[in-house]
């Protein structure tokens, strides 16, 4: 019966060539919008590996101000720890998580190098973001009279470095010594890729850059202003700014989720643009070949056996859409255009195979059963 | 004669209520979210306020620097200093302004936080920017002279700052990021989206906090060029690279030997598009664009065309019986050609209305503060050509085929 | 092998009522060719179409091989057709996108049959009304004779019990029409019992039995 419908089909496909061209541009579309959300979806199932609730991060700038600077970071550093409600304190530099600054680096080890994001921070950043160790110890002040100058990395850049090697211990180019290995680090926020990170001992102590402090819960931005006024009496000509890592986070996800929702609602009017117009040339195609059905139900084809034919003529006008659009959409991840995860690229190529046949289906299945009742005693009688 | 094929066409289209719907469907939602598309195209880069001077302005934005290998690179705005030795000593321009890149600050209020945009500029900015002023007026040379600590707010601050009485809020203060400062203009507040001409309070630029002093090429600061036409873009950027070339270099910074300094006077788009990219790139940021434009116009005109062409035989007997009474081909392809465009056109009118809405309820969304999205004449102009071209498009491929189908096979037809 | 009682066929519409056919009485024996004469608008067409289970009466009794299937579901018919009845329509009603062995085949897709064993009856079939040299030539390519001969194989492809005529000769001239009218007598000669309508008096009196229809009623 299939290969009987092919052949129908391969008959008529001057008919069927526009079809198949709607079908195929649908389908690459589709696949574009389908890379777009499986990588966001596909980044989003990956954990952030730090805790951000209840997280303020303290932007330092000291303008002019060039006297005694270090000082008092330092005196400011010990007024915020005096507070009651603040519960953790740490300093890092201004590409502190969520914010929209970044810093990276070539790291290296012997021959192999990563690309990775740098961190300078403090002893305590990791019990500011709660994060936990997946091996080694976060690195502590007294380390910085060390010869080797101790870091923390990431998984992704112990992979890069390592391979299957345990870092903790090893040195890397430029005196550092891997002291700790955590597991993600994802600063941007969940829809960004798992990147290699790097974090470094920030001694000495910064003049700028930013502290973050971690609040006991029900803290309000009555605290805020009163944390604010006092910070700008004891820096008088610095800019203190304070901003939530919640209100941060919720704009990286806007950067994220607002072209991917504007794209699937444009693809989403182009789909049903097409479904419609699909629905409308079956319901014509069939209007004309009413006598060929009158046919085949007198040849004995029961009612099921036309609908069937009209659903499968569908599938297989797709199939040559799909595949089509596959010679195009296939060089996506063999060329490894914009950067992008190959396994990405393929779950976006069968989740557009899945929606075109759930639409062709849809598409197809009305008029076919309305095809289906034809009766053929007036059909074949009509000529 | 017209009316009669325009009185046909409607009996049609009422005739065929399903596959008017679907039709009308198509067009309306492709224009739709085509004149969205066009229109937030000119929200980002056409000239409008505050910067209705845009087209026939040049902006100098980033400065890189890089080594000689082109290994280590620096990039960022420039410097008040760069500003005052190679750009306001340019000779050609009508005026030139500074200000820096927005930055925020947070203002305390009865325990609530105000995010505050904050820009520092010169008094040229005023001049080169359209900002409409609804109290007070902007900053003079004095107020620079003296270094007076004044803002000019948006009327949004001033509802925010200020409980929303009718009495005037000049002379008033405000403090932001622990500094007190007296009002002196309120302005209607911009679109966000205008990211150089956009803030919340406006400063004098030779206030402390804006870290004007910082020496080297790199700093806080945008120069907007305002050319008295476009036609002097070209002397304006030849002489702007001229003084750049005169910067003695290699720079040492850090360790690092930069001797490349890659900076230049750019119309709008193409200093954001160079500020993303870091290249060249406009023709091939065209021809994307266009290439998703052809892709979104393409596939509901390849299904029109599609659904027309399909239903041609359909009113096959109809042609039959007109075609045997002696109607000549040309008025029935004529008559076809009619009913698309009509079609068309009342597509268009219903994406008008759509787009409307959706402009209507863009703006108000808040999604892009005080936005200001409108459907301008160039937008529905070329809307109205794609209509066309529609029409044509659907219309003729059918017309074409039904000019040569015989008599006989046509009143065969059912 | 098939017996109409009482048959009567009413078409509503939403104004008129037609009385289509009206106590008709036919029994069809094995191996007979019966053809059915009548005025255009007899009824004719109609009673053919109630014959071959592709319409059904509004009152009587239809028997094939003495079994009652006025409560056969669709499906079921549909199996009958496909088994026990050949078609053949005055106008061919053939597909035109398919190949003349492709046309042929029809009937055997909807049985369980293999594609090779499809293929081989098809070819039996076609060499049978003599057009073995024709096969993969399109219906528009063929005489108005040739396509009758094809829509005339395609009806006997599945070895039915009883071909069902419906004006064979009908848009053929007189020399094609006597050509489709010796294969149908061959085929009964064969032992495939044939019922035929038409309106050439000299055809049907080369068939066994003659039925004549008026304004929906049987003659005699």
């Amino acid at each position: 019966m299939l290969q009987h419908l092919i052949k129908l089909i391969w008959n008529r496909k001057g008919s069927h060539l526009l079809l198949i061209i709607e079908i195929w541009a649908s389908f690459m579309v589709l696949f574009g919008v389908m890379s777009l959300v499986t990588f966001n979806l596909d980044n989003y199932r990956e954990s952030l590996g730090f805790e951000y609730e209840q997280v303020w991060a303290i932007d330092l700038s000291r303008n002019q101000d060039t006297v005694q600077t270090a000082d008092k970071i330092a005196k400011v550093l010990q007024r915020i720890k005096s507070y009651p409600e603040v519960e953790k304190v740490s300093q890092m530099s201004s590409n502190s998580p969520f914010s929209f600054s970044q810093m990276n680096s070539s790291i290296s080890r012997k021959k192999t190098s990563t690309l990775s994001d740098i961190y300078y921070a403090d002893e305590n950043f990791d019990e500011v973001f709660d994060i936990k160790m997946k091996s080694g110890r976060w690195y502590q002040s007294s380390d910085s009279v060390a010869k080797n100058k101790p870091v923390v990395i990431n998984q992704k850049t112990a992979d890069a470095l390592f391979g299957t090697e345990n870092p903790i211990g090893k040195t890397l180019d430029d005196n550092k010594i891997v002291v700790g290995v955590i597991d993600n680090f994802k600063a941007k926020g969940e829809f960004t890729k798992n990147e290699p990170a790097f974090f470094q001992l920030m001694w000495p102590r910064s003049e700028e850059g930013k502290i973050i402090i971690k609040l006991k819960s029900g803290t309000d931005a009555n605290f805020e202003a009163k944390l604010v006024k006092d910070l700008g009496n004891m820096l008088v000509g610095w800019t203190v700014e304070v901003s939530y890592l919640t209100d941060q986070r919720q704009n990286q996800h806007n950067m994220a989720l607002v072209p991917m929702i504007v794209f699937a609602i444009i693809a989403g009017f182009l789909l049903l643009n097409v479904a419609m117009g699909l629905f409308g040339i079956l319901k014509v195609n069939i209007a004309k070949r009413r006598e060929e059905i009158g046919v085949r139900r007198a040849m004995g084809a029961t009612e099921a056996d036309i609908q069937k034919q009209f659903v499968a003529e569908m599938w297989v006008i797709a199939t040559f859409a799909v595949l089509i659009g596959l010679l195009f959409a296939v060089q996506f991840p063999i060329l490894k255009v914009f950067d992008l995860a190959s396994g990405v690229y393929w779950v976006a190529i069968v989740l557009a195979i899945l929606i075109i046949y759930g639409l062709v289906t849809i598409c197809a299945f009305y008029p076919s059963r309305q095809a289906a009742k034809i009766q053929p005693a007036i059909v074949l009688h009509e000529s | 004669m017209l009316l009669n094929y325009i009185k046909i066409a409607w009996k049609v289209l009422l005739r065929h209520p399903f596959y008017t719907f679907i039709t009308l469907f198509g067009i309306s939602i492709t224009l739709t979210v085509l004149m969205m598309i066009t229109s937030f195209l000119d929200h980002l880069v056409g000239s409008h306020y505050p910067e209705q001077n845009r087209d026939k302005s040049l902006y100098v934005m980033n400065l890189f620097l890089e080594d000689s290998a082109r290994t280590s690179q620096m990039g960022g705005p420039i410097s008040y200093d760069f500003y005052k030795k190679y750009i306001e000593t340019l000779k050609t321009p009508k005026r030139t302004s500074v200000s820096s890149m927005i930055t925020s600050a947070n203002s305390y209020i009865n325990g609530k936080r105000i995010k505050v945009s904050t820009k520092y500029c010169d008094t040229n900015f005023w001049e080169i920017t359209n900002y409409e002023f609804l109290e007070g007026k902007p900053f003079n040379q004095t107020n620079i002279a003296n270094g007076d600590h004044v803002v000019v707010i948006t009327d949004a601050m001033r509802e925010q700052f200020f409980d929303s009485s009718s009495e005037s809020v000049i002379g008033k203060m405000v403090e932001v990021d622990n500094e007190k400062y007296k009002v002196i203009g309120v302005v209607k507040a911009g679109p966000v989206t205008r990211i150089l001409t956009f803030s919340d309070m406006f400063f004098p630029y030779n206030l402390p906090k804006s870290n004007y002093q910082r020496t080297g090429l790199q700093g806080t600061f945008v120069a907007i060029i305002e050319a008295n036409s476009s036609s002097d873009f070209p002397e304006i950027k030849s002489e702007f690279e001229n003084n750049v070339s005169k910067i003695p270099v290699p720079i040492k910074m850090g360790g690092t030997k930069y001797s490349i300094i890659d900076t230049h006077a750019q119309t709008y788009t193409d200093t954001m598009l160079y500020g993303v990219f870091h290249k060249e790139i406009g023709s091939k940021f065209y021809l994307v664009v266009g290439l998703v434009l052809l892709m979104l116009m393409g596939l509901p005109a390849i299904n029109l065309v599609n659904l027309n062409v399909s239903r041609i035989l359909e009113r096959a007997s109809e042609i039959g019986v007109r075609k045997a009474f002696g109607a000549p081909t040309r008025t029935l392809a004529f008559q076809f050609i009619v009913e698309n465009i009509f079609i068309t056109f009342i597509g268009g009118a219903i994406a008008l209305i759509l787009t409307s809405v959706g402009i209507y309820i863009f703006n108000r969304s808040g999604l892009i503060l005080y936005s200001d999205l409108t459907i301008n004449l160039p937008v529905f102009g070329v809307s109205l050509l794609v209509c066309l071209v529609f029409g044509l498009l659907s219309g003729v491929a059918p017309a074409f085929r039904m000019a040569k189908m015989k008599v006989i096979d046509a009143l065969k037809r059912q | 092998m098939i017996t109409l009682n009482n048959i009567e066929k009413v078409y509503q519409t939403s104004t008129i009522e037609t009385l289509a056919l009206n106590n008709i009485n036919i029994d069809i024996k094995k191996g007979e060719f019966v053809s059915i004469m009548g005025p255009s608008g007899c009824g004719k067409s109609t009673l053919l179409n109630i014959m071959g289970l592709l319409d059904e009466p509004t009152k009587g009794e239809i028997l094939i091989d003495q079994k009652h299937v006025e409560q056969y579901t669709d499906k079921a018919l549909a199996l009958l057709r496909n088994q026990k009845i050949g078609f053949i329509f005055q106008s061919f009603h053939l597909i035109n996108d398919l190949s003349v062995l492709d046309n042929v085949e029809i009937p055997l897709l909807y049985r369980n049959s293999s594609a090779q064993s499809r293929r081989d009856a098809a070819r039996e079939a076609l060499e049978k009304v003599g057009l073995s040299n024709r096969m993969k030539h399109f219906p528009n390519q063929l005489s108005g004779g040739q396509k009758q001969r094809v829509a005339i194989a395609r009806a006997i492809v599945g070895k039915p019990d009883i071909i069902l005529a419906d004006e064979p000769t009908g848009n053929l001239d007189s020399a094609m029409g006597n050509e489709i009218l010796n294969i149908l007598l061959q085929l009964n000669a064969e032992g495939c019992t044939i019922v035929m309508v038409t309106h050439d008096e000299s055809m049907a009196k080369k068939t066994h039995r003659l039925i004549r229809l008026f304004d929906g009623t049987q003659v005699y």
